[in-house]
């Protein structure tokens, strides 16, 4: 059994509003483990609720084996990381850091022991008699983690600690806490809302959305195989393009009926039938533009549009295209020097095309879904 | 864009009106002469003279009595009340309980007075220092729980979890995070209750009985009589007195939340 | 469960006590106005409405009204010098900030006995005030600027300024001043800024002022007992006649009624405002 920490069908409502909606996960032991999702979508109930800080109304949790539902928090083997690392103002950094140990009544020359530790491991020696108020947010963040992670809990619960950081200063925390993750090897527990630490770090990720979880994966798998519209459109830009089975032309692929296009070739992996309607997400990334018609093997997708947004950003641009009656996004990296070509401008005339194997199948298609990924207007007010 | 000059001007102006009457006070507080008119010598006399009045020691240790009574009473009782109003903020016994709360702040003193005055009547209770002490607890109630109230809004509740998922059980937790950083509040909380039952008057005045006078009793009698170089001794050593309770209640009451990152 | 039991062990004591001797006796003066006097002094016997009648009489009347327009005045002139005090405190730097929150706030708990007596002082037939003001001619030498309404406005205003540069100060502390300088930079001189973009910015800070000035006014004892003479007496100093001297307590409750009434309608009417603009505010923010 790899599954260390789980939730088994765990709900809980706050009156009306259900947080947690029949929930099932299993973490791993060891892994680096986000859960990942808009604001109001039960994330961070999910945590509360590990920690112990809200009981399920339904469902239990189990970690290693012990099923630890009703155990209040100052009983259970798990730690917090608090969203604003809530150390305690009125001790210093090495009496918070002492502050577990002491509780679980540890002999005081292994207390101190143990708190050395921490300093060293969080590079904190010459800042251990300093109190909160005086410290950074980075350094603050590093004396949480050091508080929880000196009582060697099995899982480690971190709380969106990098949302009050500035850019620069979360970017490196990042990575310091990918690394302690590696040298302590504990099983982290992370919520977040921000796509791009939920992938720079997780060993894989739960995307939730409404209490509910839309999909579990890897970090690559979520991207490039999104099971529902939410996923595709909630992590990165994609465009939707929705069908209906026209042909199967051999056992991998087939044909859509997709209004306004040529029929488009698609790689069919979940063996759909001829007649069933399916939506593909396709990444912008994974559609080429050029003035000129592509030529090339029979099996590509290629279309007509007409350019009628350039977002130039540097090492990319970002084209919104007119085709087929819908409006695509497209992103191109510049892996040459750009100035050489003569660059493709608004109102241009151009062709796009992706290989079948890029657009990808969803699960399930929520037309409100398409609000994540919508074009920019078109005239000042526009909704 | 050119600053007025206007409410400098009107706050420098406010300041003297504020200060010019109690300077002129201190200061003929060590005038030699009995009648303020002119200044006859630096003295002491009227000092000594005060110390030497037993019925003013009296007065003192009444009023001092009543004052660390009344101020550990309505400490208790004020932070139970911001403990209450704070943890259960929305219930509807908690929006009667607030208004219950803030609105003896906003009745005239002397209505207060003349309604514990016919109570303690009513009742057959003897006008004396306890019934000071009711009286004083009850208006002193109301600002120390808004003061605590103010000071746990403030709180930053993620330490008590903190604490708690640390391992602290509820009590560990109270005593360890919890009081300690409530201190400061309830300090400031306390000596505004002090200073509150310290210069009490009309209040005092409705609910005391004959015997059991108060320093601002004795002050008011004072000044109805005219003994005016002792008043102004007198009132000299109150607001040095007020003064430094002021300054340790501004000090303490200084939040001392850390910067956010 | 455990919630509500919580809840009530932590909220009783407070409610029980404020009850009993806050709630109670209050009802209790409102209840004791509809008793007859006794003519030996205390309290007769059955139910009447001639205590109530009995304070619609041209002294009772005369002594409202006067009370209604000295707290009225020493409002208004409190709100006149709150509102620069207040703006000049909010907009200095943070150290002379502080100093200058002391320097009002000292003032503010100081015993105001102390405060009133150092003004009788002042203003005695003696003092300095007088022979200022005969040395520049503005006063005869007979009048007295004691014993009269002028003397308790002056001391009320003096009692009072502190209650009300507070709440301002906090007022303009939270206010934006940009919003000032955006009124500025669209063309407001410096008045018209003040007036429309300040004054409405500070307005839970103003009414907060206007009550906690308006209704000590109106309740005011000290003052007018010890500077106001016969000429300058007010509801307070009345009510505490009947009790003491009269020894007659219905009338007393009588009185205590209208003082009650005179203190609730501006404290409904701000409460109205302010819901207007989301909860009531809590009166004492700075200063404590």
């Amino acid at each position: 059994m790899s599954e260390f920490l789980t939730f088994e069908d765990v709900s809980k409502r706050f009156g009306a509003i259900r947080a947690v909606d029949g929930v099932s996960l299993d973490i791993r032991k060891g892994e680096f483990f986000s859960l990942l999702g808009p604001s109001g979508c039960g994330k961070t109930t999910m945590l509360r609720l590990a920690a112990g800080f809200e009981t399920p109304d339904a469902g239990r949790v189990v970690l290693a084996g012990r099923d630890i539902t009703g155990l209040p928090p100052n009983k259970r083997p798990v730690n917090t990381i608090f969203q604003s690392y809530a150390l305690f103002p009125h001790m210093t950094v090495r009496q918070n850091i002492a502050f577990g140990r002491e509780i679980a009544k540890r002999p005081a020359a292994e207390v101190r022991r143990d708190v050395d530790d921490m300093l060293r491991l969080i590079q904190m020696e010459d800042q251990a008699d300093k109190k909160p108020a005086a410290l950074s947010g980075g350094q603050k963040q590093r004396v949480a983690v050091a508080r929880a992670l000196v009582n060697k809990p099995q899982v480690l619960l971190l709380d969106e600690p990098l949302a009050a950081l500035d850019l620069k200063l979360r970017q490196r925390m990042l990575i310091e806490l990918d690394m302690i993750h590696d040298q302590v090897g504990i099983t982290f527990l992370y919520v977040t809302h921000d796509q791009g630490e939920a992938m720079s770090l997780s060993d894989r990720i739960a995307v939730m959305e409404a209490g509910r979880i839309e999909q579990v994966g890897t970090p690559a798998e979520i991207y490039e195989a999104p099971r529902t519209s939410f996923v595709a459109a909630f992590i990165g830009d994609t465009n939707f393009l929705e069908g209906e089975v026209s042909r199967l032309l051999d056992a991998e692929y087939g044909l859509l009926r997709v209004e306004g296009f040529p029929d488009v070739f698609c790689f069919n992996d979940k063996t759909l039938p001829a007649g069933r309607q399916v939506t593909l997400s396709i990444r912008p990334e994974k559609i080429r533009i050029a003035r000129e018609k592509p030529d090339g093997p029979a099996l590509r997708n290629v279309v007509q549009a007409k350019v009628e947004d350039v977002i130039y950003l540097g090492p990319t641009t970002k084209y919104w295209v007119r085709a087929g009656g819908r409006r695509l996004q497209v992103l191109r990296q510049h892996s040459r020097f750009a100035l050489d070509e003569k660059p493709i401008r608004w109102t241009d005339d151009v062709w796009i095309e992706w290989h079948p194997d890029d657009g990808f199948m969803l699960d399930r298609f929520r037309r409100d879904d398409e609000k994540l990924v919508a074009p920019p207007p078109q005239k000042v007010g526009e909704n | 864009m050119k600053r007025s000059l206007t409410p400098f001007v009107v706050t420098a102006a406010v300041l003297a009106f504020f200060y010019l009457p109690i300077a002129i006070l201190v200061v003929h507080s060590f005038n030699a002469s009995r009648f303020g008119g002119a200044w006859q010598g630096f003295s002491l006399r009227w000092y000594a003279q005060l110390l030497h009045e037993p019925e003013i020691w009296q007065a003192a240790r009444n009023t001092l009595v009543i004052a660390l009574t009344a101020t550990a009473a309505s400490l208790v009782l004020g932070t139970t009340a911001a403990l209450a109003l704070h943890r259960f903020a929305r219930t509807r016994l908690q929006r009667v309980h607030y208004s219950l709360i803030y609105i003896p702040l906003v009745v005239p003193e002397i209505l207060m007075g003349i309604s514990l005055l016919m109570a303690f009547v009513a009742v057959g209770l003897q006008l004396g220092l306890f019934t000071i002490f009711l009286a004083h607890v009850t208006f002193c109630l109301s600002y120390v729980a808004l003061v605590v109230l103010a000071r746990l809004q403030d709180f930053d509740e993620s330490v008590l979890e903190a604490a708690r998922d640390l391992g602290a059980g509820w009590w560990t937790a109270a005593r360890r995070v919890l009081l300690p950083l409530l201190l400061p509040g309830l300090a400031a909380a306390g000596l505004i209750a002090f200073t509150l039952s310290l210069d009490d008057f009309v209040i005092t005045f409705f609910v005391a009985g004959p015997g059991s006078t108060t320093l601002p009793i004795r002050v008011y009698s004072m000044i109805k009589h005219g003994s005016t170089p002792l008043i102004n001794a007198l009132s000299t050593i109150l607001l040095v007195l007020t003064f430094t309770t002021v300054t340790l209640s501004q000090r303490l009451g200084r939040s001392r939340a850390p910067e956010t990152p | 469960m455990r919630k509500k039991l919580q809840e009530a062990f932590l909220t009783t004591p407070s409610f029980l006590w404020l009850m009993l001797l806050f709630v109670l006796p209050t009802l209790l003066v409102v209840v004791l106005a509809f008793r007859p006097a006794d003519p030996f002094g205390g309290i007769g016997r059955g139910w009447t409405l001639a205590s109530l009648r009995s304070i619609l009489n041209p002294y009772d009347l005369e002594v409202a009204l006067r009370t209604l327009w000295i707290s009225a005045v020493v409002t208004l002139v409190c709100l006149v010098l709150a509102v620069p005090t207040g703006y000049a405190v909010a907009r200095a730097s943070s150290k002379r900030r502080r100093i200058l929150l002391l320097l009002i706030i000292v003032p503010f708990w100081t015993s105001f006995l102390v405060r009133i007596f150092a003004w009788k002082s002042l203003l005695h037939p003696d003092g300095p005030v007088k022979k200022l003001l005969v040395l520049l001619g503005l006063s005869g030498e007979p009048t007295s600027l004691l014993y009269n309404p002028g003397a308790v406005v002056l001391v009320m205003i003096y009692t009072f300024l502190p209650f009300a540069i507070l709440p301002i100060y906090a007022a303009a502390e939270k206010f934006d001043i940009r919003l000032v300088e955006a009124a500025r930079d669209l063309g407001a001189g410096p008045f018209a800024a003040f007036r429309k973009v300040f004054l409405p910015g500070i307005r839970q800070g103003l009414l907060t002022a206007v009550l906690v000035v308006l209704i000590p006014s109106l309740g005011s004892y000290v003052a007018s007992d010890l500077v106001g003479g016969p000429s300058g007496e007010m509801l307070g100093n009345k009510i505490a006649q009947r009790v003491f001297v009269d020894r007659n307590l219905p009338h007393a409750s009588a009185l205590s009624i209208v003082l009650i009434l005179a203190v609730l309608a501006p404290f409904l009417v701000v409460l109205a405002l302010q819901k207007r603009k989301g909860r009531p505010a809590v009166i004492l923010e700075e200063g404590l």
